[in-house]
C-alpha cells in the first residue's frame, strides 16, 4: 500500500442526468448532515471536502459520492502518475460518520503501517473491534471484553499492575490472547455502546480513565495511576487512571460518541465525560461559575485541563443515566 | 450562536459555538464540555431574576428547573452540550412565535428566548410521570433533545399522540385531553391510557421513545432505594 495522500475534491457538477435536489439529499445522508449544508458546499465548488487522505479511502469515497450522482475529483499532492500505481486496499474501512467539511476523530481508522491489522465496525452508536493477531503475539484485552475468536488463541488472565488494579474497580483484569501456531483474528466488544478509537503510540504516554481501557499490544506498559486524594475523590467512581505508555497499538472505548478537543490554553471537561488525554496536560478537579453554580447548575465539579495536547470527551455519561434510572428504582418498604 | 450537532442520531451532542456578547442559556447538567474561558451562572428563570429561595421552592415543587447561562469573555468559545439518554436532538429557529417543549426535552436556547414555566395545559395529566412543560416565546435558535429519535408531525385538521412521546408543539394548535380507544376500559387495558389530541394547524415533534416506558423496564433489576 502506497502512503502517498490526496485530497477529495468536489467539483460541483452532477453526474449526468442526475437532479440536483436528489443528489444534495443523498449526499447528506451519506455524510450525515444536513442539504442545506451540501447545498452550501456546492454553492463553493470546487471545495476540497476532505484533505490528505490516503489514496484507497479517498477512492472509496470518490465511488459513494459518485454513486449519489455528484462528479468527485481527486486531487493527488504528489505526481499524479503515482495514482495508478497503488494497489487497491483489501482492508474493508467502515464508511466514515462524519460531517463533510471536518474531520472528526469517528472517522476513518486504519492502522497506521506499524501496528496490527484491525477493523471497527458500527461506528459510532454500537462498535465493535475485530483484531488479527499475526503468530505468536500477544494482545491485552480488557477481561470479558472478548466476544470471538479463532480456536488457536490462548487466553491467560493475568493480575496486571498488582493491588493498584484492585482499587481502580472495573477492570480489575487484562486478560493475554496469545495466537498459538499461526495468526487469529479475535472480535472484541466493549461493555458501554459506544464507540472505539485507536491510536498507535510511540512512545507518547495516554491517560484513560478507568473504564475506557479497551486492548493494546504487549509493548503497550498499562499500568494505574494513582491521581491524588483530592481529585480522585471528586472525579467520582475512580480513583485512578490508567496509564498507557511505551510503542504499540491502543484502543479506548466510550458511552456515546466520541469528540475530538485539541486543547490550546485551557478547556472544561465535566468529570462524567472525560475519556482519555494525552501526557502534558496539566488538570485540576475545580468547581464551575459560583458557589450556587457548584449547587444548582447539575454541573457540580468539573475538569480543567490547560496546557496544549489532546482530550477525548464521550456524548453520553454513564454517571448521568444512573442518576437518571435511579428515580425507577423500586422503593424499599419497611 | 451557531449550533452544530454532531454524531446524530444515537449519540448525539450538540456544539454551540459563541461570539462575544452572546449568550446561550441550557438546561442544567446538559454540559458536557466548554472552553476555559466560558463564564457560566445559574439562575432558575432569565439571567438575573429570581431570588434562589423561591427558586429552590419551585424546583421542589416541581415546576422549574435550573438554567445556566454560558457566554464567553472577550473572545468566540464553544461549548457542548449532552444528554442522560441516548438519542437525537433538533435545532429549531423561532420567528416571534411560541413553542411548548417538554421539560425533559429542553437542551439549550439563545438568550433572545423567553422561557416560561407558568403554562399550565396538562400539568395535572402527567404530573405523575414529572412532566411540566417550557413556554418558549420570542425569536432565536433552540435545540431539543428526544430519547430515541424525533419527527415531526405537520398537524392539518387532528392528530393524536401519547403524552409520552411529545417533544414540543406549536402554540397555534388547538389540545385536548382524550382517551386512546373508544371507551374508558379499553383505554387503560390498552396501556395508552390519556393521549393528547392536537386540532388546528402547526408541528408536533414527536420522539420514537418514551422514557417513561423505559424505565419501569430497568426496575426490577434495580436494587430497592429509600424512599
Amino acid at each position: 500500500m502506497t502512503t502517498e495522500t490526496c485530497d477529495i475534491v468536489l467539483s460541483g457538477k452532477l453526474v449526468n442526468g442526475a437532479d440536483k435536489d436528489q443528489v444534495q439529499q443523498k449526499l447528506g445522508t451519506l455524510f450525515k448532515t444536513t442539504e442545506a449544508k451540501i447545498a452550501e458546499l456546492f454553492t463553493r465548488a470546487p471545495v476540497a471536502i476532505k484533505k490528505s487522505v490516503d489514496v484507497s479511502t479517498a477512492q472509496k469515497y470518490q465511488r459513494a459520492i459518485e454513486k449519489a450522482g455528484a462528479e468527485c475529483v481527486l486531487k493527488t499532492q504528489q505526481p499524479p502518475v503515482a495514482k495508478e500505481q497503488q494497489e487497491p486496499s483489501l482492508s474493508l474501512v467502515p464508511m466514515p460518520e462524519q460531517q463533510a467539511e471536518k474531520v472528526e476523530p469517528t472517522g476513518v481508522q486504519k492502522p497506521k503501517k506499524p501496528g496490527y491489522d484491525f477493523e471497527i465496525t458500527g461506528q459510532p452508536d454500537y462498535s465493535f473491534l475485530t483484531v488479527q493477531i499475526p503468530a505468536n503475539e500477544t494482545l491485552k484485552v480488557e477481561a470479558s471484553a472478548m466476544a470471538t475468536m479463532d480456536t488457536n488463541i490462548e487466553m491467560k488472565t493475568k493480575l496486571k499492575g498488582g493491588f493498584g488494579r484492585f482499587l481502580t474497580g472495573e477492570s480489575l483484569f487484562i486478560n493475554d490472547f496469545t495466537a498459538a501456531n499461526g495468526p487469529g483474528e479475535i472480535g472484541i466488544a466493549p461493555g458501554a455502546p459506544g464507540d472505539l478509537l485507536h491510536q498507535y503510540l510511540d512512545g507518547n504516554t495516554i491517560y484513560l480513565q478507568n473504564s475506557a481501557y479497551v486492548a493494546s499490544t504487549a509493548d503497550v506498559t498499562v499500568e494505574s495511576k494513582w491521581q491524588g486524594m483530592v481529585k480522585g475523590f471528586f472525579s467520582g467512581e475512580s480513583l485512578f487512571l490508567i496509564r498507557c505508555s511505551g510503542k504499540g497499538d491502543l484502543w479506548f472505548n466510550t458511552y456515546g460518541a466520541i469528540i475530538e478537543i485539541d486543547v490550546e490554553d485551557d478547556y472544561v471537561v465535566d468529570t462524567g465525560n472525560i475519556v482519555a488525554f494525552t501526557e502534558g496536560l496539566e488538570y485540576t478537579i475545580r468547581k464551575v461559575g459560583g458557589y450556587k453554580s457548584l449547587f444548582f447548575s447539575g454541573e457540580g465539579l468539573v475538569c480543567r485541563f490547560s496546557g496544549k495536547g489532546k482530550v477525548w470527551i464521550q456524548t453520553r455519561s454513564a454517571a448521568a443515566f444512573v442518576s437518571w434510572a435511579h428515580w425507577f428504582r423500586p422503593v424499599k418498604r419497611k | 450562536m451557531n449550533i452544530e450537532l454532531l454524531h446524530r442520531p444515537g449519540n448525539t451532542a450538540a456544539k454551540v459555538t459563541l461570539q462575544p456578547g452572546e449568550t446561550c442559556t441550557a438546561e442544567s447538567g446538559a454540559m458536557i464540555a466548554m472552553s476555559g474561558h466560558m463564564e457560566i451562572t445559574t439562575t432558575t428563570h432569565k439571567k438575573k431574576s429570581g431570588s434562589l429561595l423561591k427558586a429552590v421552592k419551585r424546583v421542589f415543587s416541581g415546576e422549574s428547573i435550573f438554567l445556566n447561562h454560558f457566554e464567553p469573555t472577550d473572545k468566540p468559545g464553544e461549548v457542548f452540550f449532552g444528554t442522560d439518554l441516548a438519542g437525537d436532538m433538533i435545532d429549531l429557529t423561532l420567528d416571534n412565535e411560541n413553542l411548548i417543549v417538554q421539560s425533559g426535552s429542553f437542551l439549550a436556547c439563545e438568550d433572545s428566548i423567553d422561557i416560561g414555566f407558568g403554562w399550565q395545559g396538562f400539568k395535572t395529566l402527567f404530573s405523575g410521570e414529572r412532566v411540566f412543560w417550557l413556554n418558549l416565546k420570542g425569536s432565536g435558535k433552540v435545540v431539543l433533545s428526544s430519547f430515541g429519535a424525533i419527527y415531526p408531525v405537520e398537524v392539518d385538521g387532528e392528530y393524536i399522540v401519547d403524552g409520552g412521546h411529545i417533544v414540543a408543539f406549536n402554540e397555534t394548535l388547538d389540545f385536548s385531553i382524550s382517551k386512546a380507544g373508544k371507551s374508558w376500559i379499553h383505554s387503560f387495558l390498552g396501556g395508552e391510557g390519556l393521549v393528547c389530541k392536537f386540532k388546528g394547524k402547526g408541528t408536533v415533534w414527536c420522539q420514537s421513545h418514551n422514557p417513561g416506558s423505559f424505565g419501569p423496564l430497568l426496575t426490577p433489576n434495580l436494587r430497592a432505594r429509600k424512599a
